[in-house]
């Protein structure tokens, strides 16, 4: 027979674990991991690198006066396009997104991904 | 009582949310103009401020863009001279004192060869010699005419304002602001950071620089009430058949990218327009030529990085730069003697 005391200080373990693992999950949401991408200056999507678990990729067609469409490229803490049908493929080339780089940006197709919250500075000069 | 009652009305706003005056993250207007993608933050200012911001870079597009047949730049090109709004010939005229000043490191009649190079299209090629040396004869920014609002330009050239045009725009886009009372705003146009103020919470905005090497920062520059523009080989290039790779910045001398030594150089000042003249101009002089020319001006702040890996960066912003990359790079104070 297990005693009422030694039930309150499982409950109070549990308690203090979830409350660890929680707070663990929260702040593996913070700055630097969770990206937009914009289509136009509208977000279409958003993901956080860091709860990706496989590599996956995706396609986001654009319609307006240059259409076309690009394939981005999403795995475990990293993001790209990897491939475009635009005529300079500067998105492509920029290669990953990194953690305080500049966005990636397809200008014929309104198209750009960049990190929600660049960390600890407002701007990026480049 | 009024001022009790307007501060009770003022603290239930700030507390239902809904306000853009109190909102931390200020207001937000995200478009695309002069061929890049902009981002206007404005904080404590009427709703739609940001987004009105809009309006005066596609009147600077309209008017300037090389590329677009309707500008005003178009129809000096296609026909040799023209008359241009007051605007247009203000910046011309600036650009012209600039393109003297810096003796042709800067030149807005570069753009054939740009062309040529196939910067404009995105179809890029590398010219031919005799094609490079028949399109520098009519590189020579001092055969622009300009008479009031009427341009004249030599036969066979063409103009481009690239490289002052998002600069005056950051600078015209600020004035704006100011003139709203805006004390606190952050634009971004295509990397051309251009400020007002400082941050709502009165400390200076933080500007990273982008490492040109690679995908980090260089360093953190601390500033307020000024535009911090970056001009670096890696925005635009091609990797050429030989495997040279042949970057956007082009020297009016020789009619081929420019070969200074520096990789990316970044100019701060409080005018916008200078900065951005500026960080092209000094790309093409170099490192010797860049340090002199900055001693004899002193009206703006500079960062160059050598393909070498040093950073050389104006005493000036000692007390205003982190250097980042530290690992990578060895970075040096340039005084002013």
């Amino acid at each position: 027979m297990i005693k009422t005391r030694t039930w309150i200080f499982i409950t109070a373990v549990c308690a203090a674990l979830l409350a660890v693992l929680s707070a663990a999950l929260l702040s593996s949401r913070g700055e630097g991991t969770v990206v937009e991408i914009l289509q136009d200056g509208t977000v279409i999507e958003e993901i956080d690198l860091s709860r990706v678990t496989s590599r996956y990729s995706f396609t986001v067609t654009w319609g307006g006066k240059e259409p076309g469409s690009n394939t981005i490229l999403v795995q475990p803490g990293a993001i790209c396009v990897s491939d475009a049908d635009c005529p300079d493929r500067i998105c492509v080339s920029q290669g990953w997104l990194t953690n305080q780089a500049a966005p990636v940006v397809c200008m014929p197709h309104r198209l750009i991904i960049r990190l929600k919250s660049p960390s600890g500075v407002d701007a990026v000069s480049q | 009582m009024k001022r009790y009652i307007l501060f009770l009305l003022a603290a239930l706003i700030s507390l239902s949310g809904c306000s853009t005056l109190s909102s931390g993250d200020g207001e937000s207007a995200e478009f695309f103009a002069m061929d890049t993608v902009m981002t206007v933050r404005v904080w404590g200012a009427a709703e739609g401020t940001a987004a009105s911001m809009q309006a005066l870079a596609r009147d600077a597009e309209v008017r300037l863009s090389a590329t677009d047949p309707g500008s005003e730049i178009s129809h000096l090109n296609a026909n040799g001279s023209g008359v241009v709004s007051e605007e247009t010939a203000l910046l011309l005229r600036k650009a012209l004192e600039l393109c003297a000043d810096t003796d042709g490191s800067l030149d807005i009649s570069v753009y054939p060869i740009v062309k040529s190079w196939g910067f404009t299209t995105g179809e890029h090629r590398v010219p031919p010699d005799g094609e490079l040396s028949v399109l520098l004869e009519n590189v020579d920014y001092t055969r622009i005419q300009l008479d009031g609002n009427t341009v004249t330009l030599a036969p066979g050239m063409e103009i481009d304002l690239g490289s002052v045009a998002k600069g005056r725009t950051g600078d015209m886009m600020a004035d704006a602001l100011r003139q709203a009372g805006v004390m606190s705003a952050l634009l971004d146009l295509g990397g051309n950071i251009q400020t007002v103020g400082s941050r709502p919470d009165g400390s200076p905005w933080r500007i990273a620089i982008k490492d040109p090497g690679g995908s980090g920062t260089l360093g953190v520059l601390e500033t307020s009430d000024a535009a911090v523009v970056t001009s670096g080989g890696y925005e635009r290039y091609f990797t050429g058949d030989d495997g040279t790779v042949y970057w956007h910045i082009m020297d009016p001398s020789t009619g081929s990218p420019a070969r200074s030594g520096l990789i990316s150089v970044t100019v701060t000042a409080g005018d916008g327009m200078l900065c951005d003249a500026m960080s092209t101009a000094l790309f093409v002089m170099g490192k010797e030529k860049a340090v002199d020319y900055w001693r004899s001006r002193g009206d703006f702040d500079m960062i160059l990085v050598t393909a070498d890996s040093e950073v050389f960066y104006t005493a000036p912003l000692m007390e205003r730069f982190t250097p980042g990359a530290v690992d990578k790079y060895t970075y040096r104070v340039i005084d002013d003697d």
